[in-house]
C-alpha cells in the first residue's frame, strides 16, 4: 500500500443525495431510484493530488439523518474528512447539514470539511438563495453538484482530498 | 413530520336555562336557526344511521369480504388491503413474534428438515468418498494421524473435509475502519479491502451499539454459508480474518496472539501505518493456519518419536525382509545342492528362518557324507536336522563306490561304471582277480561286467612259489657213476635244476628276498671217509660249474652230508633282502 488512506464520511439528511454522490464519484453512475441507506455502506477510490501524491479515499455513506445518534457518532470516528451534503430543493436539508456539522466537531474536530449542496440540475426547483450560500462559503467551501449530471462532484471530492496529508 | 391539524372548534349551543320553560329555546332557535336547525336534524340522522350501519359492519363485513371475490371490484379491495395487511403483519411480527414463530413452526419445521437431511445427504457422500479413497496415500495418511492421533478415521476424514482455508487477513485501524495491512490467498481476485474493512467496522459499530455499549463485546465472528469472518479486537487495531470451512480453534488464539505482538510494533495511532516489514511475515494466511496448526496440543512434540518408531520399524522390517530372504536364498542353494548330491533323493526341507532346518530323504548308504554340502550352506547357527531313510542308488558313482567297497580291489586296480557296465581295469593277483569276477555281476545295480584285468602275482604268492621251487629243487640229484664222473642221464636233470633256478631268480624279485644258491655233494656208504669228503666236494664244485656254464653264476659248492647217495643237487636258500 502505497497510497496513504484516509477516511472520509458523507453526512446529511434523507434523500439529499449521498449514495448518489458517491455513485457518482466512485462508479460514474447514477440511478433515479431512491433505496435508502440503511446504516453504512464503504467505498474506496484512489484519487490523484498532483504533488501530494496520490491518496486512497475510504468513503464512508452514512444513512440520511438530520442528526447524530450515537451510532452515527461511532460511525464518524477517525474520519479524516466530512463531505455534509444538502439538496438545493429543500432548505430544511442544508440547516439540517449545519446542524451535523456541529455536532460532529465534538468527534472529530480536526477533519477537513466541505460542502455539496446537491441536486443542481434542478436548479429551477431550488429554495436555497445563493444569499444563504454566500454566508456559508465564509466558513466551509461550498459545492453546488448534480450527482444526476456530475457536475461539481469530482471537485467537491478533489477539494477535501487536496487538504488531507501526504 | 406532520402532525395533525389541531381540531376544528365545535359548534357550541347557548347554555340551558332551567327557568326557561322547555321547549321555548327550541322555538327560538326554530326561529333564528330555522333552516340550519333542520340541516342539523338532517345530519344528526344521518350521522345516526351512518353509526349504525357503522354497528353493523363488523357483522356485515365477513359477508361482503367473502362475497368481494366473485364482484368485479375484487382487484381493488386485494388493493386497498394489501397495505393494512402488509402493516398489520409487520406490527404483529414486531408486537407478538412469539404468535408468528408458533405459527411458522409448522411449516418451517419440516422445511429446515429437509434442508438439514439434504445437506447431510451430500455430506455423507462426501465422506463416503473419502472413506471409499482410504487407500490413496492421503487415506493412508489420514489413516495414520488417526491412528497417532487415537481417534476414528472417520473423525479425522470428517477435519479434514471440514479443512479451513484462510482467504483475506485484514488489519484494521480500530477508531477509522482504514486498513492497515491486507493479505489474500494468492489464488483470489483483487478485491476493494478497504471498502471490505471499512464495512466490518461499521458492522461492529452496529453490533456494538445494538447490544449495548454496557456489554463490552463486539463483533467477533460472522458468517455467511462457508464463509466466516472472525475478528480479534485491540485497543489500536483489529484483525479481521475470513475464511471458508472450519477453522482449527487455535487459530483465534493465535490471532490474538499475533495481534498483541503487532500492537508492540504500532506507531502513532492515527499515523498511516506502521512498518508493516516487521509483523507482516505472521500474518500471512498460509502461515497463520500452519502456525495454528503447530499449536496443537503437542502436535510436533509428539511426532518425532513416532517418527523413530516408524524408522527403528522400517529398519528392523527390512532387516528381517533382508534377512529372510538371504535365508531362502541359501535354502535353495542347499535344496539344488542335495538334488544333484549322488546317492541322494530328497523328500523335502523344512525350515523356520534362521532357527531351524530339517532335511528329509532316502539316502544310500555309498553316498558321499552330506556334511560337506550342509557345511558349505552356511546356515548360521542352525545345525540340520537329518531324517533319512535307506535306498539303493541306481547313480554310476554310486555303484562304482559300491563295487569299490565290497571287491576291495588292490592298487593298481581302476573300477569305474558308466551306464551300468563295471570295468576293472590294471593288474591284479590272481586271486583277487578270480574272487572278484565271481562277485562283480551280483554287485546292486551293476548290469554287466567287463574285466580288462592283467593278473600278477603278489609277494606272498611268490614266496610260496619260491618254497615249492627250492623243495622240488632238493629232489632233483643229478646222478654220478664214480667219482666226479656224472651218470648217462645227469644232462637231463642238470637241465631241469637251471630250469628252477632260473624260476626262482624270477619270483625272488617280485618276493623281494634273496635267495643263497649252494651246489650240495652227496656220496653213498662205501669207501673210506676221506676219500668221500673229497669225492663229495668234487661232485658239489661240478654241479657249480655246470650251473654258472649254463648262466647261473654264483652257487656256492658245499660239501653234503655222508651216506646217503651218489648224486649232486642244487639247495635253494630263502633269506630277507638286505
Ligand atoms: N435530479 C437529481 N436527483 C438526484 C440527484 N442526486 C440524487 N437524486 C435522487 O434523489 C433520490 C435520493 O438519492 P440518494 O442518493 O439515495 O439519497 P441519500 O442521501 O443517499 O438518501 P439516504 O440514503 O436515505 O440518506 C434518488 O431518487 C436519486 O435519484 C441529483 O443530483 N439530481
Ligand atoms: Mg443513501
Amino acid at each position: 500500500m502505497t497510497a496513504p488512506s484516509h477516511k472520509l464520511c458523507l453526512l446529511g439528511d434523507f434523500g439529499v443525495g449521498k449514495t448518489s454522490l458517491v455513485a457518482r464519484f466512485v462508479r460514474s453512475t447514477f440511478s433515479e431510484r431512491y433505496l435508502t441507506t440503511v446504516g453504512v455502506k464503504v467505498d474506496s477510490k484512489l484519487v490523484e493530488r498532483g504533488q501530494l501524491g496520490p491518496a486512497k479515499l475510504v468513503i464512508w455513506d452514512i444513512a440520511g439523518r438530520d442528526a447524530l445518534d450515537a451510532l452515527g457518532m461511532n460511525y464518524l470516528r477517525g474520519a479524516s474528512a466530512l463531505l455534509l451534503v444538502a439538496d438545493g430543493t429543500r432548505e430544511s436539508s442544508l440547516a439540517s447539514a449545519l446542524d451535523l456539522l456541529m455536532q460532529s466537531r465534538s468527534i472529530v474536530p480536526r477533519a477537513v470539511a466541505a460542502m455539496a449542496v446537491n441536486k443542481l440540475d434542478l436548479v429551477d426547483e431550488w429554495e436555497v438563495g445563493p444569499a444563504v450560500l454566500m454566508e456559508i462559503r465564509r466558513s466551509l467551501p461550498v459545492f453546488e453538484t448534480s450527482a444526476l449530471s456530475g457536475d461539481g462532484v469530482e471537485a467537491a471530492f478533489a477539494d477535501l482530498a487536496a487538504r488531507l496529508p501526504a | 413530520m406532520t402532525r395533525p391539524a389541531p381540531a376544528a372548534p365545535r359548534p357550541s349551543l347557548p347554555p340551558e336555562d332551567p327557568a326557561t320553560p322547555p321547549g321555548a329555546f327550541e322555538r327560538l332557535r326554530e326561529l333564528l336557526l330555522g333552516s340550519e336547525a333542520r340541516e342539523l336534524a338532517n345530519a344528526r340522522a344521518r350521522i345516526a344511521a351512518l353509526e349504525e350501519a357503522q354497528r353493523a359492519l363488523p357483522e356485515r363485513l365477513p359477508a361482503a369480504l367473502a362475497a368481494a371475490p366473485d364482484a368485479d371490484h375484487a382487484g381493488r379491495l386485494a388493493a386497498a388491503l394489501a397495505a393494512p395487511v402488509s402493516a398489520a403483519l409487520g406490527t404483529a411480527v414486531r408486537t407478538q413474534p412469539k404468535l408468528l414463530v408458533d405459527g411458522l413452526f409448522p411449516v418451517i419445521g419440516p422445511l429446515i428438515r429437509k434442508s438439514i437431511a439434504e445437506a447431510l445427504r451430500s455430506f455423507v457422500a462426501d465422506l463416503n468418498s473419502a472413506i471409499e479413497s482410504s487407500l490413496t496415500p492421503r487415506g493412508l495418511r489420514w489413516r495414520i494421524e488417526a491412528w497417532r492421533a487415537g481417534v476414528p478415521y472417520a473423525q479425522v476424514v470428517l477435519r479434514h473435509r471440514l479443512a479451513c482455508s484462510i482467504d483475506h487477513v485484514f488489519l484494521i485501524e480500530r477508531e477509522s475502519g482504514r486498513v492497515l495491512w491486507h493479505a489474500a490467498a494468492p489464488e483470489l481476485a483483487a478485491l476493494d479491502g478497504d471498502a471490505i474493512a471499512g464495512m466490518l467496522t461499521a458492522l461492529g459499530e452496529f453490533v456494538q451499539d445494538s447490544v449495548g455499549k454496557t456489554s463490552g463485546g463486539g463483533l467477533e465472528s460472522a458468517s455467511v454459508g462457508e464463509h466466516l469472518v472472525w475478528v480479534v479486537a485491540g485497543p489500536a487495531a483489529n484483525l479481521a480474518c475470513f475464511m471458508r470451512g472450519a477453522p482449527p480453534p487455535q487459530l483465534r488464539e493465535r490471532l490474538q496472539q499475533r495481534l498483541e505482538e503487532i500492537h508492540l510494533h504500532l506507531g502513532e495511532p492515527g499515523g498511516n501505518g506502521p512498518d508493516a516489514s516487521s509483523w507482516a511475515a505472521g500474518l500471512e494466511p498460509g502461515g497463520l493456519l500452519s502456525a495454528a496448526d503447530a499449536a496443537l496440543p503437542a502436535g510436533r512434540a509428539r511426532l518425532w518419536p513416532w517418527l523413530v518408531l516408524i524408522l527403528v520399524a522400517c529398519a528392523a522390517l527390512g532387516l528381517w525382509v533382508v534377512r529372510d530372504v538371504r535365508w531362502n536364498a541359501r535354502v535353495a542353494e542347499l535344496q539344488a545342492a542335495l538334488a544333484t548330491h549322488p546317492g541322494f533323493l530328497p523328500l523335502g526341507i523344512e525350515t523356520k528362518s534362521w532357527r531351524a532346518l530339517t532335511i528329509r530323504g532316502m539316502i544310500d548308504r555309498d553316498a558321499p557324507p552330506l556334511e560337506a554340502v550342509l557345511a558349505r550352506a552356511d546356515l548360521g547357527k542352525v545345525t540340520p536336522k537329518l531324517e533319512f531313510g535307506r535306498y539303493v542308488s541306481g547313480d554310476d558313482a554310486i555303484v562304482a563306490a559300491r563295487a569299490r567297497r565290497l571287491l576291495a580291489p588292490p592298487a593298481g586296480v581302476g573300477i569305474a561304471v558308466a551306464d551300468g557296465v563295471l570295468s576293472v581295469t590294471g593288474s591284479a593277483p590272481a586271486g583277487w582277480v578270480a574272487a572278484a569276477r565271481e562277485r562283480a555281476p551280483l554287485i546292486a545295480g551293476v548290469a554287466d561286467v567287463d574285466f580288462r584285468l592283467a593278473e600278477r602275482l603278489d609277494r606272498a604268492a611268490a614266496l610260496q612259489a619260491l618254497q615249492r621251487l627250492a623243495a622240488r629243487a632238493a629232489e632233483l640229484q643229478v646222478p654220478f657213476a664214480e667219482e666226479a664222473e656224472p651218470a648217462a642221464d645227469a644232462a637231463a636233470v642238470l637241465a631241469a635244476i637251471v630250469a628252477v633256478a632260473r624260476e626262482a631268480a624270477a619270483l625272488a624279485e617280485t618276493a623281494g628276498v634273496t635267495l643263497v644258491l649252494q651246489s650240495v655233494g652227496s656220496n653213498d656208504e662205501s669207501g673210506g671217509e676221506a676219500i668221500n669228503a673229497q669225492v663229495r666236494a668234487l661232485r658239489a664244485r661240478w654241479l657249480a660249474d655246470a650251473l654258472a656254464a649254463e648262466g647261473i653264476p654264483g652257487v656256492e659248492p658245499v660239501a653234503g652230508d655222508p651216506g646217503s647217495r651218489r648224486s649232486a643237487w642244487l639247495r635253494i636258500r630263502i633269506e630277507p633282502a638286505p
